[in-house]
């Protein structure tokens, strides 16, 4: 998954605190991520020079760090593998979270991708066995093996971007939504949820709105709300 | 007279319509209550209340319109009032109208109601044009797994109506116990269960609201929620568990908790989707009637122009065809009150009383009738545009240039028509969702200059300024608009501080709009403002009468009148901007009746009527003096049907009131400006 690129694990929970701090604030500085791992300033701007070096983050002066695209991608891959390991802990073997927390943390960096697709579709059927109660229909999907394979098609491909860089006719799937509430809770109550596919039907005559397909009606948001919604594209 | 007495006999049933915005809400209200309808607000907010009645097997059913929300969470008013009427209120049954063409996003607002406890019955509207769409639903299952009635219901063609009538007073009859429970996933039904049986351990709590709902509210952080449930005793060791079990479930899965409560329900709702519907093509494959209309009307290059065109369209149909009409009632009044004044006077009745009968309550009764025909035409256009759909694709459209001014893409529509008149301008910010932009709407639009100011443009530009009279007057509505301009920034930066407003809008389907809903809405807003705005234009003419009359013997609007000597009384204030006489004052008090009225006035006032008074104004104005007069009539507080219109719609004194204050003070200071500096220029 990989490929030609190892990055140790050091280097792993560095992007990952970097894309975490990233969503949260305007602009990550050494000090954040210093205090966010509770280590020394030094050792994290040594870090973050070898990650650019690696082509993972730029950093302009005055301190400021950004992932660049392949280090976003990455930092992705890594947050993905963490929760899912930490739901597999929690939920089917019943480890305290706090635990769990840490151990997907150490495990996150070791295990293979093909572990990582079963654990998935396994979490997959747990979840549908889970909800089975209320829909037993509506679950047993007619093709399970399409459901995982779309799941697992999601974890390989990271080409994650905002909604508002999309051109019209691209589109994909939800991943993450940053904005701020209450516009948060509109778009959520408008359908675009986690996971949810979406796409760019169209743009304003002046650029701005954008308009949006989303479970089968149109939506319109501005770019800067627009800017707040991660998808993941679909190639 | 019987059906009154039946009301009082029969136990009423109250049923209570909710559902998404372009669902066919007001449609289904229309069809179910007919004529029988009465709009008024909800208490202490800006939101519309409309209820109705009907009668079924000797029953008689209260209808109550809620406000169309797209969700239950009381971010604005709409939300709020529609969750506190189904809470507090406990309507009999709730009929929730679902658009069958647009499932998913639909049912989260059902999943809310049934989460409440309401008594449901769901009326799966617009079924018709799930055929175009190669889609089927099946209604036994979904009210199957749903545990709610469903009814198929086409609204537009009145189909169903009778069967929905019918399944909501069966439900009447039947109290429900078991409310639907969206599994929200192990952990955090874990969360819910726990704090369920806190609430129910709270007798004053479990008596009140749906357990399971108040659960979930808490855990979600519902900020409304969690302040109404101070009120209660105990509720603290509640709050103590929920902090920790948020934290817990947000790190676990690194998501807030909004989301994941929105995620579940939407989750639970596209589980309930597959199960239901049946489609025999995908929609996506073929263009839809919608998208190929949409591929013009917001194309990149026939956008604007159809905009622009929509735009005018709506302009000259409001003012060209509502001029003469408002002529016709005019001279209607006119001739009422002189033939009443004659007879009055033929029978020896006192020149008071015939002043008042003739000058005060017939002219009064005229100027609030005066703006029905720009209200009727406006509404009428505005009900097209909001039912075809356009509205939404016109606001889509305009909100880029709209938001760069701090505004939102729905506020173009009135500050357009603020052109022709105010009046109507302000009741078409009813369009806009969010309570701040229209305020800012509201605030602002009295600085477009209306059609009643040009007639005093037209006397003083005429009077000084000859060939460049064209200028001057546009340098005048140019004005109004840059003051707008920053009179909204201004108020968003002060009085909305952080408050955001967003453009989260759905674009719906082109549809046919009926006549029926049209000519209803239509009439909703003309009668509305009659009552509610009419009441204060009718005080203000009748208080404007009393001033130009008293003491009694003296000449109407004289310098003797208790006008004329407030008039001298408030002169000097203007002095600063050059025209600090009593006429021009008393000029200006008028001019609160109607603008236009401003000239009338000075023709009484300089005692000559309106022939020669380009000349008496020459004599006794300079054209600084003239400029600066202008500037103060264009934006002093707006006139009284503008200021009935903005209490009608803030539903608020204090806005009415600041609304007043401000344009004035701004007025005085801008024909300050004007006078001062044109002084230091040399041009007095």
């Amino acid at each position: 998954m990989t490929g030609a690129m190892t990055i140790s694990s050091a280097m792993q929970d560095y992007l990952e605190v970097i894309l975490e701090l990233s969503e949260k604030v305007e602009s990550v500085r050494v000090t954040d991520i210093a205090s966010r791992l509770n280590i020394a300033k030094a050792s994290v701007t040594q870090a973050v020079s070898g990650l650019k070096g690696m082509g993972l983050v730029a950093q302009e002066r005055y301190g400021l760090v950004q992932l660049t695209r392949t280090g976003r991608e990455e930092a992705i891959k890594v947050r993905n593998r963490h929760r899912t390991l930490r739901k597999f802990l929690v939920e089917i073997l019943g480890v305290d979270y706090r635990i769990a927390e840490k151990d997907a943390c150490l495990m996150e960096h070791v295990v293979s991708p093909q572990t990582m697709e079963k654990l998935i579709q396994f979490l997959e059927k747990a979840d549908r066995t889970e909800n089975a109660g209320i829909f037993p229909r509506a679950i047993s999907v007619k093709n399970p093996e399409l459901y995982n394979g779309e799941e697992v098609k999601r974890m390989k491909s990271v080409n994650t971007r905002a909604l508002s860089e999309l051109k019209t006719g691209e589109g994909g799937t939800v991943m993450r939504i940053t904005a701020k509430n209450p516009v948060r809770r509109r778009i959520l109550e408008m359908g675009v949820t986690l996971g949810t596919d979406i796409s760019v039907k169209g743009k304003a005559p002046l650029g701005d709105p954008i308009e949006l397909l989303v479970k089968g009606y149109h939506l319109s948001l501005r770019k800067e709300e627009a800017a707040h919604v991660f998808v993941e594209v679909q190639q | 007279m019987e059906a009154a007495q039946v009301i009082k006999k029969e136990a009423q049933v109250v049923v209570a319509l909710a559902g998404n915005p372009n669902s066919g809400k007001t449609t289904v209200f229309n069809s179910l209550t007919g004529a029988r309808q009465h709009v008024g607000n909800w208490p202490g907010v800006t939101v519309e209340k409309k209820e109705g009645q009907l009668f079924s097997e000797g029953k008689a059913v209260r209808v109550v319109d809620l406000p169309g929300t797209y969700s239950l969470s009381a971010y604005s008013e709409d939300e709020a009032v529609a969750r506190n009427y189904i809470l507090l209120e406990k309507p009999d049954v709730v009929i929730n109208i679902v658009d069958a063409t647009n499932l998913e996003r639909n049912l989260y607002l059902t999943t809310q109601l049934l989460e409440m406890g309401a008594n449901v019955v769901i009326a799966l509207n617009m079924s018709d044009e799930l055929k175009a769409r190669q889609m089927e639903i099946d209604m036994k299952k979904l009210s199957e797994l749903l545990d709610v009635p469903v009814v198929r219901t086409v609204a537009t063609r009145n189909q169903g109506m009778k069967e929905l009538v019918n399944s909501v007073l069966q439900a009447a009859k039947t109290k429900k116990k078991e409310f639907l429970r969206v599994n929200y996933g192990k952990e955090m039904e874990k969360e819910l269960t726990s704090l369920e049986k806190d609430i129910l351990s709270n007798t004053k709590l479990a008596e009140k609201f749906s357990s399971r709902w108040l659960a979930v509210k808490i855990l979600e952080g519902d900020e409304s929620v969690l302040n109404e449930l101070i009120k209660y005793a105990g509720p603290k060791q509640i709050f103590a568990g929920r902090e920790d079990a948020v934290k817990r479930l947000e790190s676990m899965w690194g998501e807030d908790i909004d989301s994941l409560v929105a995620d579940r329900r939407y989750g639970f709702i596209s589980g309930l989707a597959k199960e239901v519907i049946k489609r025999r093509k995908s929609a996506a494959d073929r263009a839809s009637t919608s998208d190929r209309i949409d591929s013009i009307v917001t194309n990149r290059y026939l956008g604007i122009p159809v905009f622009l065109l929509a735009m005018w369209a709506i302009f000259q149909f409001t003012f060209k065809i509502g001029d003469p009409l408002i002529g016709l009632v005019e001279s209607l009044f006119e001739w009422f009150g002189g033939a009443v004044m004659a007879w009055l006077e033929s029978l020896g009745a006192a020149e008071l009383l015939i002043s008042l009968v003739g000058d005060g309550i017939i002219g009064g009764v005229g100027s609030v009738l005066v703006f029905i025909p720009p209200i009727f035409l406006l509404f009428f256009a505005i009900s097209l545009l909001e039912d075809s759909g356009y509205m939404a694709r016109a606001a889509y459209i305009v909100d880029r240039f709209m938001h760069s001014l701090g505004l939102h893409g729905k506020s173009f529509i009135p500050l357009l028509v603020g052109f022709g008149c105010n009046t109507p301008a302000i009741m078409a910010t009813r369009t806009l969702e969010n309570k701040n932009d229209r305020l800012i709407t509201i605030l602002i639009n009295p600085l477009m200059s209306c059609a009643a100011r040009l007639p005093v443009y037209v006397l003083f530009a005429g009077a000084f300024f000859g060939a460049r009279q064209g200028m001057v007057i546009f340098s005048l509505y140019l004005l109004g608009i840059v003051l707008a301009i920053i009179m909204g920034v201004v108020f968003k930066r002060l009085l909305f501080k952080g408050e955001t407003s967003h453009f989260v809008m759905e674009l719906p389907p082109y549809r046919i709009p009926t006549l029926k809903s049209t000519f209803i809405h239509m009439w909703e807003r003309g009668s509305a403002f009659i009552r509610k705005a009419g009441t204060i234009i009718f005080a203000v003419v009748i208080l404007v009468w009393v001033l130009s009359s008293l003491p009694a013997g003296v000449e109407y609007a004289s310098q003797g009148s208790l006008l004329g000597r407030i008039g001298g009384f408030v002169a000097p204030i203007f002095s600063p901007a050059g025209f600090g006489t009593w006429e021009a004052a008393a000029a200006l008090i008028f001019g609160v009746l109607a603008k236009e009225v401003v000239v009338g006035t000075l023709g009484v006032v300089y005692g000559i009527g309106e022939a020669g008074l380009s000349e008496a104004i020459a004599l006794h104005w300079t054209p600084l003096s003239a400029y600066a007069f202008m500037v103060m009539t264009l934006i002093y507080v707006p006139c009284m049907a503008v200021i009935g219109a903005i209490k009608r719609e803030t539903n608020s004194w204090g806005w009415t009131a600041f609304s007043v204050g401000y344009t004035f003070v701004l007025g005085w200071l801008m024909a300050v400006l004007v006078f001062q500096v044109g002084k230091l220029l040399g041009l007095g």
